[in-house]
């Protein structure tokens, strides 16, 4: 080859190196677009495998390692799972049931002896699945699975509504490439669900309203989508459900046995059966029983006779006569013994916690958890107007270390949490029960929700068996301030 | 004419080797056996359905190409073949061009065939054909277009066993892409430094990892289809470059 041609080569060389870095500045922007949330290659992967993400495979060695995760679980290694989980996240953020699994891992399955959940890793769940919802923004499924955490765990329907009126606004993916469906209809259920629960009734019937709505437009454009029409006459079901109990508890109670008989139709405006005869007493000693529930309630009852419409369920206010007194029997073995004039079925909340523990929100993802702190929470179902059984603390010393001085020790009922049929006695917000030591207010979120709530503040020496006088009982209004502080660490 | 037929002669050449052969069987068997995911949920076994066809292309046109590209060369100096070539009217560019272009047919109907596998299965798996996947495939093979002219380049002046992890190696660092573009916005000036030379001189494998988005159709990025064309452009010029280098190399080299 000749010089010059050597030379001429050699200079061409420099032009289109040149243009590789301004294509590589142009091709920049996409590569972190696809790689948003990723971690790097190998960030804490074990050596095993380092190999493939360091080949640009971190979706494969993610895909891998889940597979492995699978085994762990069909085999009860419940441990093994969370490193991986932590692993494939970080490898290919857009798995999403990887942080739905983890954090239902987190959230449900460490458990003590007893089965009672820790729920001190329920921060790092909702963390990994914030995390998760992060990584996949414009997704329903971590948010709704967010908001169901938020409610079927840790009954905090406000942040439920928070999530899924965020899940509602997104849209769905699946494994068939439609990463434009509309959410699934569950999602605006659920979203109802959440605002009965807050007690916001009116926009729970909208979002009802809505959902029907939706559904009738598509049974409309495809009459032989059954599935769809099944889901229809479930909301049909849910808004008319939702209207009759507004009507029976705010307005006039219903009967409901003699409604299900009839099985009328009900003004979906009104909640009002259509065929009045459906909510009249009809019988005589259905009005000598509401009179003498008017009478024990120290009121005079409304005018009633057969054949009217008789009062709102909730009226009259309902007296709970709530009371319990806690018990070390043994170190660590609390026996609660209470009583709490409410229906069967009713549960009261006990919790156990570090007069230290606040509900954390972590900013980062971590399995680390404050191993010292104590945090037990069970549920005692009322039977016959009393409640209570033995809480064996002593087998787990790894969650209840009893490490701290002083100690909350709650009984609460909180009526928002309660099935239905409670709910046709004293209405979402407990509208409907009073109690003359332990009714409790809370007026942070509107409208007002009335809770039963004891709180001791109890020393490390009671939970080892020295006695609990009624002087250790705080007021509610301190321990609601307590628990809005910034959590401290000792 | 020279060069397609120096091309010609290599693929057929390349084709007769067992051991590509092997890794072909190979990769299509665990292609095939991908579907055996099928115990984790509709979707977590899509995406690693995907994912694994995916990473067994790449994972196999990698050998391919690496064991290809290493061996073009250095195997007719070694035989004593090339002074047989070179004796006749045969420019040494047109050699080197001819040897890189009979390496690239060779991976293409590797990762070609490999390609059709993994969409039958896909579509059979999935009950519809996605096209969308074939792109995927199409930057894996343009990936391995510049990693062949890499290993053409070294295989100009160094040992099989030396090109192997010369190429093997840089592959491994152009593919952390991601970690060197997040560098380059360290506070450390020297290693900014490094980072941005390390980015935008060295061949740039990462770029064409479009996994997430066709293993997660949620992701998305601003122009699918222009950045699929950049990539291409990027394959090409940085072919180019290192074969001009690879010629100029090769034209001074005693054989």
């Amino acid at each position: 080859m000749k010089a010059s041609t050597r030379r001429n080569l050699g200079l061409a060389v420099i032009p289109l190196l040149i243009a590789t870095m301004f294509l590589q500045a142009a091709i920049d922007p996409s590569v972190r677009e696809i790689n948003k949330g990723q971690k790097t290659a190998f960030q804490g992967l074990s050596g095993e495998f380092v190999l493939g993400p360091l080949l640009g495979l971190q979706q494969a060695v993610a895909g891998l390692l889940w597979v492995r995760a699978d085994e762990f679980f069909h085999s009860g290694d419940y441990d093994a799972i969370l490193p991986i989980v932590r692993m494939v996240t970080w490898l290919d953020p857009h798995q999403l049931d990887v942080y739905i699994t983890g954090a239902w891992h987190l959230a449900y399955n460490f458990t003590d002896s007893s089965e009672r959940s820790d729920r001190r890793y329920i921060p790092a769940s909702q963390r990994l699945l914030e995390e998760g919802d992060a990584n996949n923004p414009e997704i329903y499924d971590i948010a709704f699975e967010l908001g169901w955490q938020n409610s079927d765990k840790i009954k905090d329907f406000a942040r439920a509504e928070y999530w899924y009126r965020k899940a509602s606004g997104r849209h769905g993916a699946d494994e068939r490439g439609q990463a434009k469906a509309p959410v699934p209809m569950f999602v605006w259920h659920q979203l109802a669900h959440s605002l009965a629960r807050l007690g916001r009734l009116e926009e729970s019937v909208d979002v009802w309203k809505k959902a029907l709505s939706m559904s009738e437009d598509f049974v409309k454009k495809n009459p032989t989508d059954f599935s769809r029409r099944n889901v229809r006459d479930s909301e049909v079901h849910n808004l008319e459900l939702t209207q009759k109990r507004i009507f029976s508890r705010y307005k006039h109670e219903l009967d409901w046995e003699v409604d299900a008989k009839v099985g009328k139709g009900v003004n979906r405006e009104t909640g009002e059966p259509l065929s009045r005869d459906t909510y009249v007493f009809v019988t005589g000693s259905e009005v000598s029983q509401k009179a003498a529930a008017y009478a024990k309630a120290g009121l005079s009852a409304p005018a009633m006779a057969v054949g009217l419409p008789r009062p709102p369920a909730i009226e009259p206010m309902w007296n709970t006569a709530f009371d319990v007194r806690p018990v070390f029997t043994a170190p660590k073995v609390l026996e609660v013994k209470g009583r709490f004039n409410v229906g069967d079925g009713a549960r009261v909340t006990v919790r156990l916690h570090d007069d230290t523990y606040r509900n954390a929100q972590l900013k980062e993802f971590s399995f680390d958890i404050n191993q010292d702190q104590t945090l037990m929470l069970d549920q005692h179902s009322v039977r016959a107007g009393t409640f209570g059984r033995k809480v064996d603390m002593s087998k787990d010393p790894k969650m209840y270390s009893f490490k701290g001085d002083t100690y909350y020790l709650v009984f609460e009922f909180n009526p928002r949490a309660t099935s239905p049929f409670i709910h046709d006695r004293f209405g979402w917000s407990g509208e409907g029960m009073t109690d003359p030591k332990y009714l409790w207010t809370d007026s942070s979120l509107q409208p007002d929700v009335r809770w039963v709530r004891k709180v001791y503040r109890i020393t490390r020496d009671q939970v080892f068996g020295a006695s609990i006088p009624e002087s250790a009982v705080v007021s509610n209004e301190e321990y609601a301030r307590m628990m809005a502080e910034p959590m401290t660490t000792k | 004419m020279v060069t397609l037929a120096i091309a010609k002669q290599t693929l057929e050449d390349m084709l007769r080797r067992k051991i590509l052969l092997v890794l072909l069987i190979i990769a299509v068997g665990m292609i095939a056996l991908g579907p055996s995911v099928g115990f984790l949920s509709p979707r977590e076994s899509s995406a690693v359905l995907r994912s694994l066809g995916l990473a067994v292309i790449l994972l196999a046109g990698l050998l391919i190409t690496i064991l290809s590209g290493i061996q073009v060369i250095p195997t007719e100096i070694e035989r004593r073949t090339i002074y047989t070539v070179l004796s006749k009217p045969v420019q040494r560019y047109e050699f080197v061009l001819g040897k890189f272009l009979g390496g690239i047919f060779t991976v293409f109907v590797m990762i070609a065939a490999m390609g059709v596998v993994f969409l039958s299965v896909l579509a059979w798996q999935e009950k519809r054909f996605d096209p969308e996947m074939l792109k995927g495939v199409v930057l894996t093979f343009f990936q391995m277009t510049l990693l062949g002219a890499l290993a053409i380049f070294f295989s100009t002046f160094a040992t099989p066993v030396v090109n192997f992890f010369l190429s093997f190696g840089l592959f491994i660092v152009g593919n952390l892409s991601s970690v060197t573009d997040s560098l380059i916005s360290n506070k450390n000036p020297a290693t900014r430094i490094m980072a941005n030379a390390v980015h935008y001189i060295i061949p740039n494998f990462g770029n064409f990892n479009l996994q997430n988005k066709l293993i997660h159709p949620s992701v998305e990025i601003s122009n699918a289809n222009v950045f699929i064309v950049q990539n291409i452009v990027y394959a090409v010029i940085y072919s180019a470059v290192l074969l001009l280098l690879a010629i100029l190399v090769f034209d001074k080299r005693e054989v």
